[in-house]
Order: C-alpha cells, then structure tokens, then sequence
C-alpha cells in the first residue's frame, strides 16, 4: 500500500476542516477547542489547534492521507512537522473575508521556507454569490501564473475532489518539469 | 453570507473591480463612525449610491457625488450582500466606476488607493490585466498614460519604463497607481514557483541534502 501525504492550510475559518470532513473515507480525526478570543469567537466556535486527519483511498495500492494545520498563526510550529514528507499542499482562501489576505500570504510565504513541494490555492467559500472571484484571489496573494488558483466549496465533496485532483495534475506537471530540469543539466 | 471587510483589507477601487468580474449584483453598504454609505450594484454597474450622517441619517451626498465622497474614505467596514432584487431600481448615477475612479484621482492630493496594498517599486513588472473591462467605459486616457499602458504590455519593470517613455519616476508611480485602481494593468508575480523551487533546491544543495518527499 502506497500513501502519499498531502497537507491542506490556510488562515484562521479558511473551512479546512470542513474540506476534509467533506471527502474523508474515515470520521476525521480533529483537535478542535474551543474559541478562547473575542474576534475569533464571532467567526466560529471551536478551532483545530493541532490537525486535522482523512484519509482517501484511490484504489487498493493508494491511499491519499489529508492532514490539516491549525489556521492561527501562534499554533504554526505544527506546520512544519505537518509539512515533513507531504508530496504536495493546498492553501485554502476564505473568499469572503479579505481580513485574512495579508495572513495567508505570510502563511504562503512561510510554507515556501517550509517546503519545496508543489501546491495550489482554492478560492474557498465559492457558494456565497458575494464571495470574491479566484482570479481576484490570485492578483491579491500575488500567486504566480503557473501555480493553480481554482474556485472551491469545501462543504461539497464533488469540488473538494476536483481540488484535490487539480493539486495531483499539479504536482504530476511539477515532477515532469522537474525531471526535464535535471535532463538538462545533466 | 456576504463580503465583509474593511477598506484596509480592500479598497472601494478594487470592490468596483470585483463587481465587474462577477458581474455582481447587490448592495454595498459601508460604515465609518456616524456616517453610513450605501451603493447599489447590478451586474458590475453602480446604479444608485447615498452618504447619511448622524442618528437622523440626513443625506449628505447622493448619486455621482456620494460615489466620489466615498472613493475618498480611507478608512470604514463594509458589507456587500448579493441582492437580484436591486434590478428594480432605476439607474441614477451618471457615469461607470472607471471614470468616477479617475476623477475621484483627479480631485485628490493623496496617493491613490489601489497602492494602499500594493507596494511599487522601481523593479516592479507590470502586465495587462485580464479583468474584463465593459465595453461602455467611459474612461479616457491622456498621452502618458497610453505610452506607460504600451509598455505594461511588453512586461516591462517601471526602470524600463521610466527610460523608454521619459517620463520621472514620481509622475510614473501615480500614473500605474491609477491604470491598477482602474483596472487596466496589474502587478506581475515576482518570479514563478518553478523558479522559486530552483532557487530552493540550488540553496539546499550548498547546505544540506534534501529531505525525502515521502516517509
């Protein structure tokens, strides 16, 4: 049986508990406590403060594993035990909250420090007709041209899957280029 | 469900912007101390638009004009609600948000708004933008700002564009603010994550052997 890790973050209420409970083939595993500050408390009642796990299973050689960090940044020594051995990562944006922008860009920048593995970005929360487009999104965050920024709703298990089948051709593409790289310098 | 914000996190610019990509429909309402500003949208257009003050809610500013004073706030929380129901209401603000954006430039001594995020600097590369601008604008550009736009086309950074347009560098920094507020360029990514990760695979190299993908 082959597994491979992938690591799914984002800011504080970015839903990436939510997104893995939408597509886990197992009751996930969470840390959640509950909210201990005020501006947190409005947004949501309880918080993962260490992971979340899924797991989904491809077929009977490969089973996905999907972890989640903790969204506020004072827990974000777990990112980087979290990140150790993940093939790739999906950053979530709450599309409805441009509070968290600034936040998330730190937190992309520290996951590039982190991690070399490939990654995408999902415009989360994509089924509130108000919700911010993810070419917005990307200008906003600055992502680069080649790096996936796909629309999300990660309380419906048929878009976290094309998610996550978005960051998998990613990373397929990544190694390909990779491989050509190293062709090169050879 | 709505988006929530202040204008610290996104401009009034780049909510116009937003509404146009949408197109969005629906009531922009704002907040900043006793003064409340609303805006109807429909499908990217700004319909109608007032400022209230006070517990009276007396009306300061109303249409083109409560358009204008708003672009000027600097500082209030918003809401924009998605509403079909604005479709009713008849259209009374004269012109489109590209040109109450520019005029709102032209009025003030500040640096534009759209910078507030968005620090330039003289490495900055510029590209067109690939926001759908409606086909209705009203938007006219001086000689400048078509020469700098024709050289946002070419990817080129604003040293470049400084020396092949001659125009200070001053002059060039407000004339990009004002083509990113309106929506015709944007800030190019720095370098792609290809290169990013070239760089990080070279760092590593001279440091440390890589750490294995899997465990």
């Amino acid at each position: 049986m082959q597994i491979l890790k992938i690591v799914i973050t984002g800011s504080y209420a970015a839903g990436k508990s939510q997104f893995i409970r939408s597509i886990s083939d197992i009751e996930p595993v969470s840390t959640d406590y509950s909210t201990t500050l005020d501006s947190e408390r409005a947004l949501k009642k309880e918080t993962t403060v260490a992971l979340d796990f899924g797991t989904i299973a491809i077929n009977d050689k490969l089973t996905l594993y999907l972890f989640g960090t903790p969204g506020q940044e004072r827990f974000d020594y777990m990112w980087e035990h979290l990140a150790i051995g993940c093939i790739g990562y999906i950053v979530l944006v709450d599309s409805c909250r441009p509070a968290y922008f600034t936040e998330t860009r730190h937190l992309l920048d520290r996951f590039s420090e982190i991690t070399d593995a490939p990654f995408i970005v999902a415009a989360n929360k994509q089924d509130d007709p108000a919700a911010l487009p993810a070419l917005y999104v990307r200008r906003r965050l600055v992502i680069a041209n080649d790096v996936p920024v796909v629309p999300c709703i990660g309380t419906q298990r048929e878009s976290v899957k094309l998610a996550l089948i978005a960051l998998l051709k990613h990373i397929a593409a990544s190694a390909v280029e990779h491989t050509e790289d190293k062709a090169e310098s050879a | 469900m709505a988006l929530e914000g202040s204008l610290q996190d996104m401009s009034l610019v780049d909510l116009f912007q937003v509404f146009r990509m949408g197109p969005k429909s629906g009531m922009l309402i704002l907040q900043h101390e006793d003064k409340r500003g609303v805006i109807y949208v429909h499908e990217g257009r700004l319909l109608d638009a007032f400022v209230v003050q006070g517990v009276a809610r007396t009306v300061i500013a109303t249409r083109d004009e409560a358009v204008l004073s708003l672009l000027a706030w600097h500082e209030a929380c918003f809401v924009f609600r998605h509403d079909l129901s604005v479709v009713g209401r008849p259209t009374r603000i004269e012109h489109d948000a590209e040109w109450l954006v520019l005029e709102s430039m032209r009025r003030s001594t500040r640096t534009p708004v759209a910078s507030t995020y968005q620090n330039l600097t003289i490495e900055t590369r510029l590209q067109l933008s690939p926001l759908p601008n409606s086909a209705e604008s009203s938007v006219s550009l001086d000689v400048d700002q078509w020469r700098i736009l024709s050289h946002a086309a070419n990817n080129e950074d604003l040293q470049t564009i400084c020396a092949a347009t001659n125009i200070d560098k001053e002059r060039t920094f407000r004339i990009v603010n004002e083509l990113l507020a309106i929506g015709l360029v944007e800030i190019a990514p720095l370098a792609s994550v290809v290169l990013r990760v070239r760089q990080l695979h070279h760092q590593r190299c001279l440091w440390q052997p890589l750490p294995s993908r899997l465990q």
